[in-house]
């Protein structure tokens, strides 16, 4: 007897989102990013079409890193001394198609840049890479509220993705992005609650729900992985269910909580295998965008989900 | 040493070096005391306006405040005669000790009480045990006879099932002066009624703070405290001591002399009857699932230190478990949902709330440790719901300008549960605040404060009192009514029914008089269903004393309802933290459980995926 | 459908004796749904009751042993789709191929690496299941490889031979280890039945699609080897994937016996970064076996944790090892802080700790897993635990202080700790994110 294969309904799906704008719709980025639109679980391609694959964003800083693995910073060369050169290099040597700018220069702590001087940073940025944008600010909620409206308003048009909100500080970020044709970050304590509360905050300030990207708060390998696992899956399934204010991508900081990690500060290969891991299990679970940090683990990720999805597809 | 409270111009006597916090309580003035007077929760500030104190330093002061002689009541001792003042917000405004109901509710719910009370008199003319007998028509042993009956005599006798004893013997035909209080002992809140055993009325109810929150606000802080050598004592005779209070005020209020009162019937959380009864609650909290026995059913009511006639009994209606208490019992008996064949549901708002599920097949129900916010307790303008309290608001939605009423039409002086519900049902209507319950818009009305943004409703040059809510009080009331609903929730969900399959809902607290359903439902505190599904009944717990104290069957009722009831541990429910975390929202997060519209519609959990 | 505990109160006397041990017969029903306890507990149920009962407590996946001794492990019994249902049950095994053509020593040293796979992490140790011995050339040497790799470890093995003959000589060899035979086939499954009953030993069932697969395990039920695992040989990852999915549906969903058995994956590959990427996918979706071929501690250590990771009970608290743990250069003036060793409270903490840049101490306390407020209210974060926690981590001869900062949410514990343990409590913010700024301004 022939068996018969159990597929799933899904009656929703996820919104798909898109990063970057090129000249045609008024930006200046030479490539797009579309991540999003599954109708279906991770890799279950039978099921529901599944657009767009994972995509890998290069973590840089405004400033040099701090309190980075001497092997991670080391990857680079010299060129983190120079954030600008940095970004060239993620870009021209290591092919990456999605920078993610960290303004950790803004913070009270580390340079406490103006805002003005993080916007110049962001235009100088934006002409010297031409692909897109994901800009987070410094984690200082009060810092970040001056500094990410003008960074927003300094890169007008290009249809980044800004983060973080969160639930006790997501309007001025969401009015900013709102008015410059930005999309969102919306951030969550590993907490599925949370995210679909904040979401519906986000959306209820005119935000179109297409434009929010869900940070699920992310433990790497070993240091609770399985809650944002779980939380991810958790969410793909109401997601796919029909509830449109959890339909939104993940983006996954993958390589800052993996170079957190005890293990990843000894070897060096132990270290690239626990970005490695942490993100690959994490596509398992509907990882859309991972945030990464050494250009070996991205490299052999991207390999991954080249394997996963067939084909060696460089358009993302 | 003499102190003296104000504003309510008490005096009490003190030995020298005794806090503040304490002479409150001799004076019987509750203070806000959250943490039960360890000098952390900076809620019990006082100001001292004469007098000499010793007061240990503590960071919850600003220099601005000692400044203006603000003090912990808690960590300051009296080193001399003093006046004290102590501020609205850690006091609990209140008109008069006990507050008396204007109007007496119907509590029988259209249901009138059957039988007779288990409290009988019964008039012997001749002074013979064969009358006595006669008299109870069946053979009943009975107990406690005197040797000698003179002619003319009276005999209360409190009749059980197979036995009858004889509390008291009194010259005369004393027949139509028979009476017996029920009582509701809440966290918060105490509530007492005088009830005519003969005619079944209710001649007055009145109600006060639970002395016991200068103690702590919640029964954990307050199990704590009886392990601290003198804590069960204290605690003890200060729940004693508000029943006496009420207990005088009653018969007072009703003209009646406490020697003809036989019986007190109580209901309370298992925690309140544990310090009633002065046994020790300790092991609540280390097993909550434990069965509340140890606890006697009928005891002396004077062997307690409470105070009505001679030789009269009390009882304390049994409870399930140790955090599901005989109010619970109370209530089921109360709205007869023991009855009904269609599933029904009971949802008490109190400081313990507490949920029962079932009809006359099954019962189960569980406890949901809301905190007092509903009760008026622990937000910056509360208060009970009586004379001068707001009971409704609305917020116009173009100018943010308010309107409310007031229950006594006088002024405001405060904002009672369900004025705080009116509130913010239309706080969010008017997008004052996101459903986070954070206050987004700005105006005249809005304005920075110590916790978080404040609204407010009414200045102080308008009506004499600053009315206002803070976004902290917000949170408050959010975790209150986040408790109420997700132990609904999960309650249904562990006998995998659902809320919408309920075909009434029973709603119960001390709101006063009434409660707006649509307004609750629209905070995400009961769920979204038919109004028509909904029934205030006021206080459960006290109306299912009195239907105990009316009638020997209905408290054989609550006795097999407490065997029947089973308990379930939601601290234990690995769901609950879950659920708990989807009500924290307004009115919830899976927004579909709160449509309004598609009320036939089965909510969708959201882990249903069409398979 | 499973019955509900309403359906099965239905079907008990409804007297509330208590016999069961519990105070209602609806409390003793949800615990038979639950199924943590037995119909058996009841002396009223009646017959039909308990059979009815007994046929719904059949797991849909089965069980299996696989080896002998102290090394065996169980595989399968998983009873969900997604681990935040319940939990997975029975972590994969993880295995390691060791090919006959290398030379004796080259075998025992390989082995001998395998076996110092253990690593410790969070209070548990993690360590390999099962070695695998391939056959690359004749008999003699599939057994002789196997008797090598038998002398030098205790894990369970697993027989990969290339003939069903190979295959019996070796098993012959092995028996008392119980190894698994690898693997039945459409064409040979008779042969391999017949050495599996022969030893009693469990067989890989492989075939490219289900319905081979269930035509393969139904024979081999029919001929009474019932010990399978499945296996759906080298295919694209995303068919993998599915297949898994699939046989994982098939039997939780439709009760679908004839694939109601553990999943079995070669994922071998020669680059470790690809093979450990690999094993993620198969440890998250569904493998109960995963045989690799990279024996390098740094790849073992990451697939290790992955697998500790996904097999954590969801709804148990991970726990940390209640102890002090030193933050930065800790010195003799540092910070002492206090939590429960709930793991997501103590990595919370921690993380906050760290990113205040201020060497300190934190000193988990066993409150069994809670966080600080349920510990509190149950009774576990008390000012003794507490204090009996900081006599016992060495802390006093560690600093030359004595403050002690406590969660915000307990302050409420501050008076009698300061009596009960000599410091001098200092309250912390209640919530974790207040720490890093709190430390700043601590002095």
């Amino acid at each position: 007897m022939e068996i018969e294969e159990i597929l799933e309904k899904w009656s929703g799906g996820v919104y798909s989102v898109s990063i970057g704008a090129c000249a045609e719709d008024g930006g200046s980025r030479k490539n797009t990013v579309r991540i999003g639109g599954q109708k279906s679980l991770p890799l279950l391609f039978k099921e529901g079409d599944i657009p767009n694959r994972p995509v890998i964003a290069f973590e840089i800083w405004d400033i040099p890193p701090q309190d980075w693995p001497e092997g991670l910073v080391s990857s680079y060369g010299k060129a983190p001394e120079d954030p600008l050169i940095w970004a060239q290099m993620c870009v021209k040597d290591f092919g990456a198609r999605l920078l993610c700018l960290r303004l950790q220069g803004a913070h009270p702590d580390c340079g406490d840049k103006s805002p003005e001087e993080c916007a110049r940073f962001v235009s100088s940025l934006l002409e010297k890479v031409s692909v897109p944008l994901i800009i987070i600010g410094s984690g200082d909620d009060a810092k970040d509220n001056l500094v990410m409206p003008a960074c927003s308003e300094a890169a007008k048009s290009e249809r980044c993705l800004l983060g973080c909100a969160t639930q006790e500080n997501y309007k001025t970020l969401a009015a900013s992005a709102l008015a410059d044709g930005h999309s969102i970050i919306a951030e969550s304590p590993i907490d599925i609650n949370i995210a679909k509360q904040l979401n519906i905050l986000i959306s209820d300030m005119g935000f179109a729900l297409d434009r929010i990207v869900i940070n699920p708060t992310i433990g790497a390998l070993g240091y609770g992985l399985e809650y944002a696992y779980s939380i991810m899956e958790r969410g793909r399934i109401a997601a796919l269910s029909g509830d449109k204010t959890l339909s939104s991508p993940f983006i996954c900081f993958t390589g800052q909580e993996s170079w957190k990690a005890k293990e990843a500060k000894g070897g060096d290969k132990q270290g690239v295998i626990w970005e490695i891991i942490t993100a690959s299990s994490l596509i398992q679970a509907g990882a859309d965008i991972l945030v990464m940090r050494h250009p070996e683990a991205a490299k052999r990720v991207f390999g991954h989900i080249s394997v996963l999805f067939g084909g060696n597809n460089s358009d993302h | 040493m003499k102190i003296t409270f104000y504003p309510a111009n008490k005096s009490t006597s003190v030995e020298k070096g005794a806090s503040i916090l304490s002479a409150a309580l001799s004076a019987g003035i509750p203070l806000n005391a959250s943490c039960g007077g360890d000098g952390v929760c900076g809620k019990c500030r006082v100001i001292l306006k004469k007098g000499e104190v010793f007061s240990k330093a503590s960071s919850l002061l600003t220099e601005e405040e000692k400044n203006k002689g603000v003090y912990l009541a808690c960590l300051t001792s009296v080193m001399s005669d003093a006046e004290v003042e102590i501020p609205s917000a850690s006091g609990f405004p209140s008109k008069d000790d006990i507050y008396f109901e204007p109007e007496i509710r119907d509590e029988t719910q259209g249901r009138p009480i059957a039988a007779e009370s288990f409290i009988r008199k019964v008039y012997l003319e001749q002074g013979l045990i064969e009358e006595l007998h006669k008299a109870l028509a069946d053979e009943k042993k009975v107990s406690g006879i005197p040797q000698i009956l003179s002619k003319e005599t009276t005999i209360t006798l409190a009749v059980t099932k197979d036995k009858a004893e004889v509390i008291r013997t009194e010259p005369g035909d004393s027949r139509s002066r028979n009476y017996g209080f029920a009582f509701d002992i809440g966290t918060t809140t105490v509530c007492g009624r005088l009830v005519d055993l003969n005619s079944g009325k209710t001649a007055c109810s009145g109600s006060s703070y639970n002395m016991q929150v200068s103690l702590g606000s919640d029964i954990i802080t307050r199990i704590v405290f009886a392990g601290k050598g003198e804590g069960l004592r204290i605690l003890h005779e200060s729940i004693c001591g508000t029943v006496n209070r009420i207990i005088r005020g009653l018969a007072d209020r009703g003209g009646i002399n406490l020697e003809d009162v036989s019986c007190i019937v109580c209901s309370g959380n298992t925690t309140m009857i544990h310090f009633l009864l002065n046994k020790d609650p300790s092991k609540i909290r280390k097993e909550p699932c434990l069965e509340p026995s140890g606890l006697p059913f009928f005891s002396k009511a004077g062997e307690s230190g409470i105070t009505i006639g001679s030789n009269g009994l009390l009882v304390c209606l049994p409870g399930v478990s140790g955090y599901l208490g005989g109010d619970a019992v109370s209530g089921v008996l109360s709205c007869a949902m023991y009855r009904e064949n269609a599933l029904c549901a009971l949802v008490d708002i109190g400081t313990n709330g507490e949920i029962i599920l079932g009809n006359r097949d099954f019962l189960v129900g569980c406890a949901a440790s809301a905190g007092p916010a509903f009760e008026g307790s622990g937000l910056s303008c509360g208060m009970r719901a009586e004379d001068g309290a707001i009971e409704s608001v609305s917020v116009n939605k173009n100018d943010l300008n308010v309107s409310y009423s007031v229950i006594g039409k006088g002024s405001p002086k405060g904002i009672c549960g369900s004025g705080y519900i009116s509130l913010l049902a239309s706080m969010l209507d008017s997008g004052l605040i996101d459903k986070n319950g954070r206050i987004k818009a700005e105006g005249s009305r809005i304005r920075p404060g110590d916790a978080g943004k404040e609204f407010v409703i009414c200045l102080k040059e308008e009506t004499g009192a600053d009315i206002f809510i803070s976004e902290a009080d917000i949170d408050n009331l959010k975790r209150s009514k986040a408790a109420i609903y997700s132990a609904a929730a999960i309650l249904a969900r562990h006998l995998d029914l659902n809320l919408a399959d309920v075909s009434k809902f029973f709603v119960s607290g001390g709101f006063g008089s009434s409660l707006d359903i649509e307004k609750a439902v629209s905070i995400g505190l009961l769920p979204d269903v038919e109004k028509e599904r909904f029934v205030f009944i006021g206080n459960s717990s006290l109306s299912g004393a009195t239907r105990a104290l009316l009638s020997s069957c209905e408290m054989c009722e609550a006795r097999a309802i407490a065997s029947r009831i089973t308990y379930f541990d939601l601290s234990s429910d690995p769901e609950y933290m879950d659920e708990y975390g989807q009500a924290l929202f307004f009115p919830h997060t899976d927004l579909s459980r709160f449509s309004g519209k598609s009320r036939h519609d089965k909510p969708k959990g959201e882990e249903q995926h069409g398979n | 459908m499973p019955l509900s505990g309403l359906d099965i109160y239905k079907l008990l006397p409804k007297t509330n004796c208590r016999r069961c041990g519990l105070s209602t017969c609806l409390a003793f029903a949800m615990q038979l749904a639950k199924k943590t306890m037995s119909a058996d507990k009841c002396p009223f149920i009646s017959e039909q009751t308990k059979k009815l009962l007994e046929e719904q407590s059949q797991p849909a996946i089965r069980t299996l042993i696989l080896g002998e001794g102290k090394d065996r492990f169980e595989a399968g019994g998983e009873t969900v789709m997604f681990r935040h249902e319940e939990k997975f049950r029975n972590p994969c095994g993880i295995g390691f191929v060791i090919e006959d053509s290398l030379s004796d020593e080259e075998i025992a040293s390989r082995v001998k690496k395998i076996n110092s796979l253990k690593f410790e992490r969070v209070g548990q140790v993690l360590d390999v299941n099962m070695v695998a011995v391939r056959q690359n050339s004749d008999q003699k040497r599939f057994v002789r490889a196997t008797e090598i790799v038998m002398d030098s470890t205790g894990l369970p093995v697993v027989l990969m031979g290339s003939s069903p003959a190979s295959l019996r000589q070796a098993a012959s060899a092995a028996s008392e280890r119980k190894p698994l035979l690898y693997c039945a086939t459409k064409d040979n499954f008779t042969q391999i039945a017949s050495i599996a009953k022969d030893f009693r030993l469990p067989v890989v069932v492989s075939a490219p699609s289900l319905d081979e697969l269930s035509y393969v395990t139904k024979e081999l039920v029919s001929l009474g080897v019932d010990a399978l695992l499945l296996d759906t040989g080298r295919k694209p990852l995303s068919e993998k994937i599915w297949d898994a999915t699939q046989i994982r549906r098939q039997a939780l969903k439709k009760a679908n016996r004839a694939l109601g058995y553990p999943e079995f994956v070669m994922a071998e590959n020669d680059d470790p970064y690809e093979e450990a990427a690999e094993a993620a996918v198969h440890i998250t979706k569904y493998a109960s076996v995963i045989i690799l071929k990279g024996i390098q501690s740094w790849e073992a250590l990451s697939v290790l944790t992955l697998r500790q990771n996904i097999y954590t009970d969801p709804q148990k608290p991970l726990q940390i090892e209640p102890r002090l743990y030193p933050v930065g250069e800790a010195g003799e003036n540092s910070p002492v802080l206090v939590t429960t060793n709930f793991s997501l409270t103590y990595y919370t903490v921690l993380g906050e700790v760290e990113a205040s840049k201020i060497p300190s101490y934190i000193i988990s306390v066993d409150t069994e897993g809670m966080s600080v407020l349920t510990a509190w209210a149950a009774e576990k974060f008390t000012a003794q635990a507490i204090s009996d926690s900081l006599e016992n981590s060495g802390i006093k001869k560690m600093i030359k202080h004595k403050n002690l900062i406590i969660p915000g949410y307990v302050a409420v514990l501050s008076g009698e700790l300061e009596e009960k343990s000599g410091f001098k409590v200092i309250v912390g913010p209640k919530e974790a994110a207040g720490i890093s700024s709190f430390l700043k301004n601590l002095n």
